[in-house]
């Protein structure tokens, strides 16, 4: 399955990622309503690395994990993996008890800002294309298969 | 091959859809005493108050029955495993004969039994003592309260309080006893349980700690009051016993099946008899942290070692069970609680770091030597599933690129990693483990 792949190289930290994901999963799928009117937990996120020399950034989400730990532990049936591998949460389903943060060893889901769901990367299946990768303005965030990224 | 999976909860159902997954020609049947499918156990209490609609609580549709081919057999309780003949003998509730169903492999998942302690003047079959396990537990307390109803619930563990929670705002008074000097006493140290128990009394449930019920009164089959250790008396027409849970051993022991605390299973959770497996919480493991034997009553593990057990039934032992650790979320009325392993401060040895510690928020770091070994947040998850894995991997904690105790790094999530062992997790992730 392809997956987005974060390369930590190129990575300026400008969190435009973060900015198009939320856009991405609102309702009105426009970039000033989805952050003005909507309040939405992206489900991508820039994680700084502060070393001496320098500061550098990755972007972090789902690994959408070969064995996920979430799927095991949501109570409810929410957390599930789809035919094509993608782990997906069903917000309907979804209590939001926070067992799939508990054991995620990522930290790639968040609760959700309304509280009553988690959020997390799915692609952007629904949205049709992965809009992090699309708008990342230096390649730093890729949608490459499983195999093709280990050959990078 | 006929797979047979006896129990429909966390445990069967993901061994049922991991067979399936492996062979998809076998008959996989599974059999439940159980009136409902495959349901969110830990979902009880939100049904109990109105949280989920009753269509919501079942853990897959009924289309996921019939995509992967899963026989369910409910309302049947299987009464024998016959080990020598490979078959079972189980009883359904309409009939009164016993009906046989022979396997190829079989799986024991039928988890637990609430623990009824014998108390003078109680007699469980009292229409108006509940225990809360089940879905038709739940149905059944439900439709028993009124808006006057006292509720008295015996143990402040986690099914307790998720009781408590769930009727608080729709009957009387609600009164949580505790023989413990602190509620949830095996996932939360004293500090935490405090700011619980407080939050859950501003919503209007009392707790007597300290005590236990030495007796109760009653008229009419009916429990009327209890009496505590302390000599309160309190007035109770609804009594909720939530002390615990026992494996249940039944079935296993009479099949000959070596026995402990739990049904014994190897690695690959094969019990003494090489075509049947266990899984859940009649089973027993290896504490991570202790090195002890243990039964834990989780969904995450049951869910796992389901998947587990249903590997190596369909592909032949090469799935290994390694050892688990307690660990729960769990929220009171919009305060969720993390916890994993040592909760415990007062333990020899242990470090104890409480980076933030207000009313209604905690979060504290349990080290010894060097490694994490617990912790217990509320009101607050960042980095909670980071420090799961510390524990579950065992993680020296010198060997981070950042201290995971001080309060400037609190921000910093997967990136308390360095570069090279980020890049490795990252690419754990792609295989199977």
């Amino acid at each position: 399955m392809k997956k987005i792949y974060a390369l930590e190289e190129r990575c300026l930290g400008c969190r435009l990622c973060e900015v198009y994901c939320k856009t991405a999963h609102s309702k009105s799928k426009n970039i000033i309503k989805a952050h003005k009117e909507e309040d939405i937990e992206s489900a991508i996120f820039i994680e700084e690395i502060i070393s001496e020399k320098q500061i550098s950034y990755f972007a972090l989400q789902c690994r959408h994990c070969a064995d996920p730990q979430c799927v095991k532990a949501c109570i409810s049936g929410a957390m599930y993996k789809d035919d094509d591998g993608i782990v997906k949460n069903d917000k309907k389903k979804c209590v939001s008890c926070l067992s799939c943060i508990l054991v995620c060893p990522f930290g790639a889901i968040k609760l959700g800002k309304d509280g009553k769901t988690v959020s997390k990367c799915d692609l952007c299946v629904d949205y049709g294309k992965s809009l992090c990768v699309e708008k990342c303005p230096n390649n730093a965030i890729e949608l490459l298969e499983e195999h093709y990224k280990k050959e990078i | 091959m006929r797979y047979l999976i006896v129990g429909n909860s966390a445990a069967g159902i993901n061994a049922a859809s991991e067979i399936r997954t492996k062979d998809s020609v076998s008959s996989i049947t599974m059999i439940s005493k159980d009136t409902f499918n495959t349901y969110g156990r830990p979902l009880i209490s939100y049904y109990l108050n109105n949280k989920i609609k009753p269509e919501d609580i079942y853990y897959h549709n009924k289309d996921f029955y019939i995509k992967h081919d899963i026989k369910v057999l409910l309302n049947s309780e299987v009464k024998e495993i016959d080990i020598k003949r490979k078959k079972i003998l189980f009883c359904t509730k309409t009939k009164h004969n016993n009906d046989i169903l022979v396997y190829d492999k079989l799986l024991i998942a039928i988890g637990s039994n609430p623990i009824l302690p014998s108390i003078a003047g109680l007699d469980y079959n009292y229409t108006n003592v509940f225990t809360f396990l089940s879905y038709e537990d739940s149905i059944k307390l439900k439709s028993s309260i009124t808006r006057t109803s006292k509720v008295v619930i015996l143990g402040a563990g986690l099914i307790g309080l998720k009781v408590a929670e769930g009727l608080a705002e729709q009957v009387k008074n609600v009164t949580v006893i505790d023989l413990s000097d602190r509620i949830m006493s095996s996932n939360l140290d004293q500090a935490s349980a405090n700011i619980i128990q407080k939050h859950m009394e501003n919503h209007n449930i009392k707790f007597q700690l300290k005590s236990s019920i030495t007796n109760v009164n009653n008229t009419h089959n009916l429990v009327t009051e209890v009496i505590l250790s302390t000599g309160d008396i309190i007035a109770c027409d609804i009594l909720i016993i939530a002390i615990g849970v026992l494996p249940n051993l039944n079935l296993a022991y009479k099949a000959g099946l070596k026995v402990n605390k739990g049904i014994i299973v190897n690695e690959y959770l094969q019990t003494s008899n090489e075509d049947i497996y266990a899984a859940g919480d009649c089973v027993e493991s290896v504490d991570l942290l202790s090195n002890k034997k243990s039964v834990f009553a989780l969904w995450t593990s049951a869910a796992n070692q389901g998947k587990i057990a249903g590997e190596n039934m369909s592909q032949g032992n090469h799935s290994k069970f390694l050892s688990e650790f307690a660990m729960n979320a769990i929220s009171f009325f919009g305060m969720h609680i993390l916890s994993a392993g040592v909760v415990n401060t007062n333990l020899q040895n242990i470090q104890s770091v409480t980076m933030k510690c207000q009313s209604n928020q905690l979060c504290r770091l349990n080290i010894l030597n060097n490694n994490l070994v617990g912790f217990i947040m509320i009101n607050e998850n960042k980095r909670a599933g980071i420090y799961t894995a510390l524990i579950r991997n065992k993680t020296q904690l010198s060997s981070l690129a950042y201290d995971i105790t001080n309060h400037q790094n609190s921000n910093v999530g997967f990136n308390v990693y360095s570069t090279t062992e980020r890049k490795r997790l990252l690419d754990l992730a792609n295989i199977k483990i």
